[in-house]
């Protein structure tokens, strides 16, 4: 447990050390989603710009005046969806670009330059492009168990005897669904570590690999993610708690307290990944980097002479 | 099958001595009879809960009223709806494309014997008819032609052996695991209304329509059954074989519902209105046990409102079904003095499902129980007008504001509701069309609730809401157990008010015209602005010129009032008729506009677009910043989980 510990917080003192990744994450996820929200902001001030009766918009959060501007074909409130969807996407390659160089900044034991640290992004890209085709394969069968598990959850909540069992059924579900997903997240996660440590460039084989380490290793790797998880979670829970507390009109304090609660969940991500990468240096580096037979010492051809031993 | 009926309806006889002590049918202050009692059901039943079959034997004692003589009658089978070749799911499928059929919903009603008394067996009489779209397949009304005419101010009595099948609930009737309401179930004659017999087939959007009178039913089922029914329960008996007969009397009532569930929970209290005492009888799911305060509590407030308001409820009963998980299409149902609510397990207080539901289902003991419309061809004036006397008093109850969501911070009241289904569909329908010629099924949902109620609300700021209240009262108390038409509802707001309202009921009621005023322009320039050089603006010196333009976007006219205000404090109050397209105000003063507003009271609830109704000189972009602001934590969490798969 104390080693386990001081993975975590080996792997929590290499995010703050390198600190700028949090930001720069934080900060492109910020800015694309601004991107997707200032044409809306737009269209509403068109709409309703010079408006009073966005009054009570302002003021708490009026369900009946919210419809109806959703509903106001002008202000195509829901126009802006595939955008967003868009910038989502993008956000997704650029964190699968900045994860090489990331993973490379917590196991290296000096500071990368940026010219190290975005060959490293570069160089592992398209490996990473290849390991989203295989998670995508291996979740697909998670999300037709989830959508199963819900369909079954639906038809006990009308069909059984027991009211609540539908939604406890749900309940089990999430959590086996969830167990899976974040299995599959260590698995791929170590196997990305694994890739960065070696230089793999075949991704099935660092997959298998990482396979035999991760299942070897079950619990303390799983427990190491889950613990982490649970903080995210957690996060979002007491500020979800505090947000619905916020007096209405003070939106911009729960803007705020909505984006500390987004940048607390990229940083618990990257606290994932370095605690990961920690436990990797710690336990399996070893044993998966055969280091080369050292050179064996060239013999020292004695002079002629000369006694074996001068005194 | 015609050997079982002369058995059964036997014991009912016996029962009938029991009423002479059983419990009154009426609060103690209320005077029947109400009703010119058309139509006397006496109906044996027994249920099979098993095989969820009903037999039963119906002596239907009908009293010819229509001033001429009648030879034939019409007579609704509702459950046979539930069959895939009916019209109900022809519209069903019409209006949901994907909507696919299951055989546990099918359900039937057959009638396997057809007396008429004096005239024999007219069993094979028996012709299946399609008055509203001639769909061969249709099996929910049927007519039989009698050998000799009824003549005026004579009576009939029929005696009908059926069996019903029901299926599992699909709409308001039938099956969920033990629990049964038996709505629709008995075979029911049409109404002789305005000339002509109306029966209409059932559709996916219509409701029911039906004479007033009296229903005397025994019910004979397994003795752990707990039942509710219309009426009062006057008699229960144990058979040997483990089953009871329990029978029901009700008057001045026009349809007969029952449920049967072992698991049902019974709280009982009593309303005191000026009508008397009245019981409720809260038949609860055990799994909502906890939330049968909440059902009581807003059967109390509800009926205290509609007798302080409306007129008072006269009958001594009311019964409140809580339909079990997976039924809830039994709930939201009304049936005189019985009416079925809707929750689940985990209803927070804040949503106010429960209460909106049982007060809209209690209104229609108002505005269908007593005020008994033709809800096939004048669905507004039931579920319109309750949409509204629902707004009226979940408002009062809650707040305007919040009436029907406070939670977490996010608030709706009953009247934006009401107008958000109406603006859902407001052009697609007039109110006046019948409920299965709407387009669609969310145009009739939308017009007939929404419309009224929005309709109605913006009636308020001609006629004052009190003088809407009276208005109601009137209609009420002179329809009551009556069977009024939309031009009776029409005519007693006028005649209350004491204004004529035909302008607003042209383009409101029988219309479809959009009601949407706009400030298209409101500005003020200086008017020295012709100068090179002006002198530095002051407040209070420097003379301005303003000007309001009010545009009236829609076809629908309807006086408005534009309010101005200026940075010296004044505010100017303007009234326009809104006949032609647009008015301009213009000012001259040495005063600045701050904002110009139309309707700043939001009373006129038609208006399509509350946010073009204003403009204020000084842009507010707080709400603009926080709904973006929202926007974009959620594109921001949504990006973060698909990143999650980096």
């Amino acid at each position: 447990m104390s080693e386990q510990r001081g993975v975590l917080a080996e792997g929590a003192r290499r995010v703050w050390r390198y600190q700028r990744a949090l930001w720069w994450w934080f900060t492109v996820n910020f800015v694309l989603a601004m991107f997707s929200a200032m044409p809306l902001s737009l269209r509403l001030e068109k709409v309703a710009g010079h408006s009073a009766h966005t009054a009570s918009l302002g003021v708490g959060f009026d369900m009946g005046a919210f419809l109806e501007l959703s509903a106001n074909p002008d202000a195509a409130f829901w126009s802006g969806t595939t955008g967003s969807a868009l910038l989502a996407l993008i956000f997704l390659v650029f964190s699968m670009f900045l994860t090489g160089g990331v993973l490379e900044a917590y196991r290296s034991p000096h500071k990368l330059t940026t010219g190290e640290f975005f060959h490293v992004c570069g160089e592992f890209f398209w490996r990473w492009v290849r390991l989203l085709i295989f998670l995508l394969i291996v979740i697909t069968p998670i999300c037709f168990l989830a959508y199963y598990i819900s369909d079954w959850s639906g038809t006990l909540s009308d069909d059984a005897p027991q009211e609540k069992l539908g939604f406890w059924v749900d309940f089990a579900g999430f959590f086996l669904v969830l167990f899976l997903m974040m299995t599959v997240r260590v698995w791929f996660d170590i196997a990305q570590v694994r890739s960065i440590a070696t230089g793999e460039r075949a991704m099935r084989r660092t997959l298998v690999r990482a396979a035999r380490l991760v299942f070897g290793n079950f619990a303390s790797l799983f427990w190491l993610y889950f613990r982490i998880s649970f903080l995210a979670w957690l996060g979002l829970a007491v500020t979800l708690w505090i947000w619905v507390k916020i007096p209405g009109e003070h939106s911009g304090l729960s803007a705020l307290l909505l984006e500390v609660l987004l940048l607390w969940w990229i940083g618990t991500r990257l606290w994932q990944r370095a605690s990961e990468t920690v436990w990797f240096q710690r336990y399996a580096d070893v044993a998966v980097i055969t280091p080369e037979p050292a050179p064996l010492p060239e013999p020292e051809l004695e002079p002629a002479g000369v006694p074996p031993s001068a005194g | 099958m015609r050997w079982f009926w002369p058995l059964t309806i036997l014991p009912l006889v016996a029962t009938l001595p029991c009423r002479a002590q059983a419990p009154a049918v009426f609060a103690s202050n209320a005077k029947p009879p109400f009703s010119d009692r058309v139509v006397n059901y006496q109906i044996d039943a027994t249920l099979d809960v098993s095989r969820k079959t009903l037999d039963g034997v119906e002596t239907l004692t009908y009293r010819n009223l229509t001033g001429k003589p009648q030879d034939t009658f019409p007579f609704h089978l509702y459950l046979n709806a539930f069959q895939p070749k009916a019209t109900f799911m022809r519209e069903v499928r019409r209006d949901h494309p994907s909507f696919e059929w299951k055989e546990k919903n099918r359900a039937s009603a057959d009638v396997v014997m057809f007396e008429a008394e004096g005239m024999g067996d007219l069993t094979n009489q028996i012709q299946f008819i399609s008055p509203d779209d001639a769909n061969a397949d249709d099996r929910t009304v049927f007519q039989v032609k009698l050998p000799e005419p009824v003549p005026p101010g004579q009576s009939v009595q029929f005696k009908i052996g059926f069996r019903d099948h029901f299926g599992e609930v699909f709409a308001r009737t039938g099956y969920k695991r033990d629990f049964i309401m038996g709505a629709q179930w008995f075979p029911k004659v049409g109404v002789w209304w305005q000339g002509a017999w109306n029966c209409h087939q059932f559709h996916a959007d219509t409701e029911f329509f039906a004479d007033f009178g009296t229903f005397d039913v025994r019910l004979t089922v397994p003795q752990n059954e707990v039942v509710g029914a219309s009426g009062v329960e006057v008699s229960s008996v144990n058979h040997a074989n483990g089953t009871k007969s329990l029978t029901f009397h009700g008057e001045d009532i026009h349809d007969f519902a029952w449920t049967v569930e072992p698991e049902f929970h019974v709280f009982e209290d009593y309303f005191d209105g000026s009508a008397g005492k009245v019981k409720i009888r809260l038949l609860m799911q055990p799994g909502h046990v906890d939330q049968a305060a909440r059902h009581m509590r807003i059967m109390m407030e509800t009926m205290k409102r509609f007798d302080e308001w409306y007129g008072p409820y006269p009958y001594a009963q009311i019964t409140v079904v809580d339909p079990p998980h997976g039924a809830l299409r039994a709930g939201g149902m009304e049936y005189p003095t019985l009416i079925t609510a809707d929750t689940a397990w985990w209803m927070p207080e804040g949503l106010r499902f429960v209460e909106v539901v049982t007060e809209h289902e209690f209104g229609h003991q108002y505005w269908y129980g007593m005020v008994a419309t033709n809800e096939f061809e004048d669905a507004w004036l039931d579920e319109g007008i309750n949409s509204y006397t629902e707004a009226k008093v979940l408002d009062d109850i809650f707040g305007k504001d919040k009436s029907v969501l406070d939670l977490w911070g996010a608030t709706i009241g009953e009247d934006a509701l009401q107008r958000d289904g109406y603006l859902g569909s407001a052009e697609d329908d007039p109110m006046t069309r019948f409920a299965y010629q709407y387009m669609n099924s969310s145009s009739y949902g939308n017009i007939t609730y929404g419309k009224t109620a929005t309709v109605l609300l913006t009636l308020e700021k001609i006629v004052g809401e009190d003088t809407m209240r009276r208005a109601l009262h009137t209609y009420f108390m002179r329809y009551r157990f009556a069977h009024p038409a939309k031009e009776d509802f029409l005519k007693t707001l006028e005649e209350v008010s004491g204004k004529n309202l035909r302008w607003y009921f042209d383009q409101a009621v029988y219309g479809t015209n959009i009601l949407d005023y706009e400030i298209l322009r409101a500005s003020s320039d200086r008017t020295d602005w012709y100068l090179k050089k002006p002198p530095e603006e002051k407040k209070g010196v420097t003379p301005y010129h303003t000007m309001v333009l009010v545009h009236r976007k829609g076809d629908f006219i309807f006086p408005v009032d534009v309010v101005v205000k200026f940075d010296d404090g004044e505010t100017l109050r303007e009234q326009w008729d809104g006949r032609d397209r647009w008015v301009r105000y213009s000012y001259d003063k040495k005063a600045k506009l701050v904002s110009a507003e139309l309707d700043p009271e939001h009373a006129v609830w038609l208006d399509k677009n509350f946010f073009n109704n204003s403009c204020m000189k000084e842009q507010s972009s707080g709400w603009r910043m926080k709904l973006a602001a929202y926007w974009q934590i959620v594109a921001q969490f949504v990006a973060q989980w698909l990143a999650w798969l980096a």
